[in-house]
């Protein structure tokens, strides 16, 4: 068989049998349709938003200390007396300040956070960007002076050297 | 005079001196151009190994014997611990670690001055002071700040035993590989001084360093990898990555370390890159010092944390003098590390590379940024704030899928550069792969989009890498007509670093599916029940059998309350779980959690018990982690691909020809001492 057509029909099997498995794979961790919405459920949501007061970085709802079990109990007895899931948060962040939440609330001197996030972005992008150009622009001469004919053909024949040659020679570890 | 402590201290204190002995006859045989004392300075630094070993010979023996008469054994062990926890306890707190580090610092040491140091006459001298440097700084910690051979005033009839979180399995394994990764970082980073002081940072110091690179990095991923199982199986919150201060720490060093054991193959190939290189692998030892003043010096809190002790503010010099002695010899050395070659094209894998550099960069970034904010934030408003998955998850998260992305494109690309029509020929199969893959996701549910530009990504990487093995292996038998095996078998032995790093990228594939499905399309119930009573947990149905006090076997373990559960979906029972509290006669305080987990190729069902009460009635919480296992096989793949890449290669046939170093204004002591 054609090498060429040889490598087409080894590449659309392997997109077969890899839409297989991930197809068979999606479908095993299919998400319900529908969540059954217990009261519970509602309890869960709310302690998902908060963390324990006193330990690092643990969540309100898996913490063993006491004093969650309390809030939890607390949150439990006010969602059946019917307030608002906001307000229990609100009411729980008042007590204790933004360290309760769990997300870190955009406001204050957490933007500061977020402004390194975005000052580190743009160090990256700019710093990078600029040893990129500098790289590029004292590109060797040579290299420039192919016109895109002489670059497509180039690659051509450095691809077909590439299929004819097989794997790469030998090299150190 | 207690003998044990006279041992030990005085093995620790022998240490150092050897440890200065190499670092000033290094520096003098250097000065003097004598090669004889550069010898010694080698011979110097291997034999600190001898005298840490004997320290922590010393240290097991006591803690093995109940001794006690030291205040280390008495704080971490005791008599009820079984044999190999207390080999566990032995680094489980402050002073014990650092011996423990120091241990395999100096062995890690001693086989670089053996087999490495010989292979670099350009820098012998300057790669042992900076070696006995580094061990100095950690024998003078041990020896003067925080030793493990301090006696008691009063010797206690038995000891506190092993915090109660410790005391797991997983304590035999996670502590020492995670320890030994940031260990094994300071030999790139003696490497990368001595090529710097010693003007050698073309392909002469890459050679040298390759191999102990991928070493530390191969250790401290087991590390992080093993840190993830243990979190999982047992703190009993559902998860493995909580984006704790200290794990956060852990991984820091990694990620300049995977940088560079990336950009180096573009120093290699195009000698470009040389001071990126260099920044890399001493950023790479300076955030591993980071991680280490982190956790010993109560900075940020975190379960992990040692208590806090002076070792802090050392640490903290440590990492001042390593930063900025790192930047002078950068800055020092800038004007000659210029690149051999010049970048071509934009549409090259040298600029995937680079590029992948960059987003490792501001991953590092990101992470130590929000690390250290807490801090920040409590000293500008006199309030403590914890910084988590939320932040975390919603910063890395786009990053890493960009990662993954550009996996692809540093796989398919050419080196130099490639015509658009040649990149858009090699990736069409590949999209046309991701593009099944997300209809689909999309028609198996996933909604979430970045959950399926994951999965789409990760097909498409699985699609590339496979066919680069495919495509060599089928040369492979062309030219020798072998068999599939031994021709997949074949390119292994031809370039172990190549393809064993095409299995790491399959194993960073898999491992990000199983971490979208395991985050993403977690669920979570609870109930209180009473015993006989059933509750729903996904498409499980769960019947509580009641609680259970049994007695406790080892290990300072008074008793264990568990509350059995029998798990079914629809009429067919499949598993039997036990989670529950475990308690300890030392920690009254403290009882652990008993994770119980339904491992499954599906999905793990995930069970730990919150609370009880007199009535026998019992508060159960429950997850359903999808892709769990996928999660530990994507792990075993990562790490076989890196035990392959790091393999040495077979000998062969014909002689190799012996390596010639730079040699044309070497320093003459270290030419003649080699």
């Amino acid at each position: 068989m054609n090498p060429r057509r040889a490598a087409a029909a080894f590449t659309s099997c392997l997109a077969l049998a890899l839409a297989a498995l991930v197809l068979l794979a999606a479908l095993g961790v299919r998400v319900p349709a529908t969540r059954a919405q217990t009261p519970e459920a509602d309890v869960l949501a709310i302690e998902r938003q908060l963390r324990c007061p006193q330990c690092t970085n643990e969540r309100l709802d898996v913490c063993e200390l006491r004093i969650c079990e309390d809030i939890r109990t607390q949150i439990r007895q006010r969602l059946a007396a019917g307030e608002a899931p906001d307000s229990i948060v609100a009411s729980f962040r008042a007590l204790y300040g933004d360290r309760i939440l769990w997300a870190l609330p955009r406001r204050g001197f957490n933007l500061a956070l977020l402004g390194w996030v975005g000052a580190s972005l743009l160090a990256v992008l700019l710093g990078g960007g600029f040893a990129l150009r500098r790289m590029r622009r004292t590109a060797h001469p040579a290299t420039a002076v192919l016109t895109p004919d002489d670059e497509a053909w180039l690659d051509h024949e450095i691809e077909r050297a590439r299929d004819a040659d097989g794997p790469p020679p030998q090299q150190e570890p | 005079m207690n003998l044990t402590a006279t041992i030990g201290a005085g093995a620790v204190l022998t240490a150092l001196a050897c440890a200065l002995l190499a670092i000033g006859a290094a520096t003098w045989g250097q000065r003097a151009r004598r090669p004889a004392l550069v010898g010694m300075a080698r011979r110097a630094l291997a034999v600190t190994a001898i005298f840490t070993t004997l320290a922590i010979a010393t240290l097991a023996a006591a803690l093995l014997r109940d001794d006690f008469s030291l205040a280390y054994v008495a704080q971490v062990s005791s008599r009820a611990m079984l044999m190999h926890m207390k080999w566990a306890a032995l680094y489980s707190s402050q002073a014990g670690s650092l011996l423990y580090w120091a241990w395999i610092t100096s062995l890690l040491f001693a086989v670089f001055a053996w087999v490495t140091v010989p292979r670099i006459p350009w820098g012998a001298a300057h790669a042992i002071a900076v070696a006995g440097g580094v061990l100095a700084v950690l024998l003078i910690a041990l020896a003067f700040i925080a030793s493990p051979f301090r006696v008691s005033p009063i010797t206690p009839a038995d000891g506190m035993g092993l915090n109660p979180l410790l005391v797991d399995r997983g304590m035999l394994i996670h502590p020492p590989f995670l320890l030994g990764g940031l260990a094994s970082t300071a030999v790139p980073f003696t490497l990368g001084a001595a090529a710097l002081l010693s003007a050698r940072t073309g392909e002469v110091w890459l050679r040298a360093v390759r191999h102990w690179a991928l070493f530390a990095w191969l250790v401290l991923s087991i590390g992080n990898l093993l840190g993830a199982w243990w979190a999982y199986t047992v703190l009993g919150w559902g998860g493995y990555w909580g984006w704790d201060p200290v794990e956060n720490s852990a991984i820091l060093p990694l990620l300049p370390l995977t940088a560079f054991l990336h950009s180096a193959m573009v120093q290699e190939r195009r000698g470009m890159l040389k001071l990126w290189n260099l920044a890399l692998v001493l950023a790479t030892f300076a955030l591993a010092v980071f991680g280490t003043f982190n956790v010993r010096s109560g900075l940020v809190a975190s379960v992990h944390s040692f208590a806090q002790s002076s070792v802090g503010p050392y640490f903290l010099i440590v990492l001042a003098v390593a930063v900025v002695g790192s930047v002078a010899l950068l800055a020092w050395r800038a004007p000659h590390l210029r690149p051999d070659h010049e970048f071509d094209s934009l549409l090259s894998r040298e600029s995937a590379l680079i590029v992948n550099n960059y987003l490792l960069t501001a991953i590092a970034l990101v992470i130590l940024g929000g690390t250290l904010f807490p801090v920040f934030s409590e000293l500008a408003r006199s309030g403590r704030i914890s910084v988590g998955p939320p932040f975390f998850n919603g910063t890395i998260g786009p990053l890493l899928l960009a990662l993954l992305a550009l996996l692809v494109l540093g796989t398919v690309l050419p080196w130099r550069r490639s015509a658009p029509r040649t990149l858009s020929r090699r990736l069409r199969a590949p999209l046309v792969t991701g593009a099944i893959a997300a209809a689909a996701g999309a028609a198996a549910g996933l909604r979430d989009p970045f959950a399926l530009g994951t999965v789409v990504a990760c097909v498409v990487i699985g699609h590339v890498t496979l066919r680069e093995y495919a495509l060599a292996a089928r040369g492979v038998r062309r030219a020798s007509g072998a068999s599939w095996p031994a021709a997949v078998g074949a390119l292994f032995d031809r370039d172990r670093r190549r393809y064993g790093g095409y299995l790491v990228h399959l194993g960073v594939a898999v491992l990000a599916i199983a971490v979208v499905g395991s985050t993403v399309y977690q669920q979570q119930s609870r109930a209180v029940v009473a015993p006989g009573e059933r509750f729903r947990a996904g498409r499980y149905t769960l019947r509580y059998e009641g609680l259970e006090e049994r007695p406790g076997t080892a290990n300072g373990v008074q008793s264990e309350l568990v509350m059995p559960i029998t798990v079914s979906i629809g009429d067919r029972e499949v598993a039997h779980l036990a989670p529950g509290r475990r308690f300890f006669a030392n920690f009254p305080n403290q009882p652990t959690t008993i994770v119980a987990v339904d491992p499954g190729w599906r999905e793990d069902l995930y069970l730990f018990a919150q609370g009880w009460d007199s009535a026998g009635n019992a508060e159960i919480h429950a997850f359903v982690n999808p892709l769990m296992t996928w999660l530990w096989f994507g792990a075993a793949i990562y790490i076989a691909g890196g035990l392959l890449a790091f393999a040495p290669v077979r000998a062969p046939a014909r002689a190799r020809a012996p390596e010639v170093p730079d040699m044309h204004d070497a320093p003459p002591v270290t030419e003649q001492y080699v």
